[in-house]
């Protein structure tokens, strides 16, 4: 299989604080990578980093064999074919659902509006919201809106999703309706990087499990392993504080 | 001696009602069309104040505190009387039109970036990241919030020009504050001539001050 994602020695600095000191991280396609570790460890800048959302000041990102840096005129052709969902959201207010999700095929790919419509009302109706096309995001719950954000990254058709925290602004009882509708994606072989805290998720889907720490990838490996025999201290430790939380 | 409202005075404005209207119409031509130039110098100057670029929030900046700290008066007599020694003679409807046009365009401007920066950052991201242009994200995503929160400040903008298009009446601009102020120096009946024109700018202003009002509590409602 080959590597669709591609990241080189990225140096991130917000200010004189620099968070990512050197990462290195690939990603084979159909691969499901699930980064975690304690707040302010860099995961959401690094996935960030991906998309060119955060530019780094060093290093370099491919994907799909393209190197995004040096390639700006490619990135909007390329991040088209990457969905991200987000921590909160970001549905569009001013749109419907059923808008925010023909935007993007009408706009940039240049569907017509009868074609948008359709495809967006199969993928509404794969995250169980067919009902809710006409109303506005703020009308639904922040479950809903997660869902519809998921549709929204999908009516693309991308090769692969990035999620960046998709279930840490939710009320708890809101959290399982939204990784039902990942977990379901994930079974369909799309490449998925996430950044989470559900670790029952990163068990349930993950192929490899990314631990960082401190702007570093500290330790790589399946989920099994990187759970029951973690081989860094450090690593160590924050499963063994999230097992007492739990 | 007869007061300053007395009833042949009345009389006379009402037989020579044709110069109040020309000049009203000559008010509300200028009006439109500077409000039009305000807004399309707001949205261009106000986009340019967000944006990353030092050098073009530095275009912003020199254009919004030199217009908004000088008097709209010099402005426009630096239109009228400046500009014929650099051979440029304009037509007094467009000296008007220009002056109140840039003059309110920097008060736009100010409204537009404010407008835009409340618009939350996520917003931007999801639309770069899902492959939208730096202008079609303004286009589609941006500027429609950001239109929302503009309106009413622009409704009340809109208020402020129409009675600011009155500094025509220093530069013989035929507007309608010029010839109720002739009018009234020629019979010397001041009374009926401005109060006429006083109703007549608010038979324009006060409508668009109560649809800004109206604007403003809707907001409040769906905020």
């Amino acid at each position: 299989m080959s590597r669709v994602i591609r990241l080189e020695n990225i140096h991130k600095s917000f200010g004189k604080l620099e968070v990512l000191h050197g990462i290195d991280l690939e990603v084979k396609e159909g691969e499901k990578v699930v980064i975690i570790g304690p707040s302010g460890s860099g995961k959401s800048t690094l996935i960030r980093c991906i998309n060119l959302l955060e530019k780094p000041e060093q290093g370099a990102v491919y994907v799909d064999q393209v190197n995004l840096l040096s390639n700006t005129q490619q990135l909007s052709r390329v991040r088209q074919s990457m969905g991200m969902v987000f921590q909160q959201f970001n549905l569009y207010p001013h749109m419907t659902v059923l808008e925010n999700l023909m935007l993007a095929p009408m706009k940039l790919k240049k569907e017509s509006g009868e074609e948008a419509e359709k495809t967006a009302l199969v993928y509404l109706e794969r995250v169980g919201l067919q009902d809710k096309a006409h109303s506005y995001p703020a009308q639904l719950s922040g479950g809903q809106q997660q869902r519809v954000a998921i549709a929204r990254a999908l009516t693309m058709k991308p090769k692969i999703m990035l999620f960046d925290e998709p279930t840490s602004a939710l009320d708890p009882e809101m959290i399982q309706e939204v990784l039902d509708v990942m977990v379901a994606l994930a079974d369909e072989g799309i490449t998925m990087v996430v950044v989470t805290h559900e670790m029952g998720f990163a068990r349930r889907v993950a192929d490899r499990v990314v631990f960082m720490a401190d702007g570093k990838i500290i330790e790589e490996n399946a989920p099994e392993e990187f759970f029951t025999h973690p081989q860094h201290e450090r690593a160590r430790q924050f499963l063994s504080k999230i097992e007492r939380a739990v | 001696m007869p007061g300053p409202f007395a009833a042949f005075k009345w009389e006379a404005l009402l037989s020579d009602w044709n110069v109040f209207a020309e000049g009203f119409g000559m008010t509300i031509a200028v009006s439109v069309l500077a409000l039009l130039l305000a807004l399309v110098l707001g949205i261009a100057f106000g986009m340019m104040g967000t944006e990353k670029s030092r050098l073009f929030r530095l275009v912003n900046r020199c254009y919004v505190e030199l217009i908004q700290n000088t008097p709209l008066v010099i402005q426009i007599f630096f239109l009228y009387n400046g500009l014929p020694y650099i051979g440029i003679q304009l037509p007094i409807f467009w000296v008007g039109m220009l002056g109140i046009g840039v003059y309110h365009g920097a008060y736009a401007a100010e409204v537009v970036r404010a407008g835009i920066l409340s618009v939350p950052k996520g917003q931007f991201e999801a639309a770069m990241a899902q492959g939208f242009s730096y202008r079609d994200t303004m286009r589609h995503i941006i500027l429609p919030q950001a239109k929302r929160l503009a309106y009413p400040p622009l409704t009340n903008l809109a208020v402020n020009l129409i009675k600011n298009t009155s500094v025509m009446a220093m530069i013989a601009g035929g507007d309608l504050m010029y010839h109720a102020d002739s009018w009234a120096s020629a019979n010397l009946y001041y009374g009926p001539a401005y109060v006429v024109t006083g109703l007549l700018y608010i038979a324009i202003c006060f409508p668009l001050a109560t649809y800004a009002k109206h604007l403003e509590s809707k907001l409040e409602v769906s905020v």
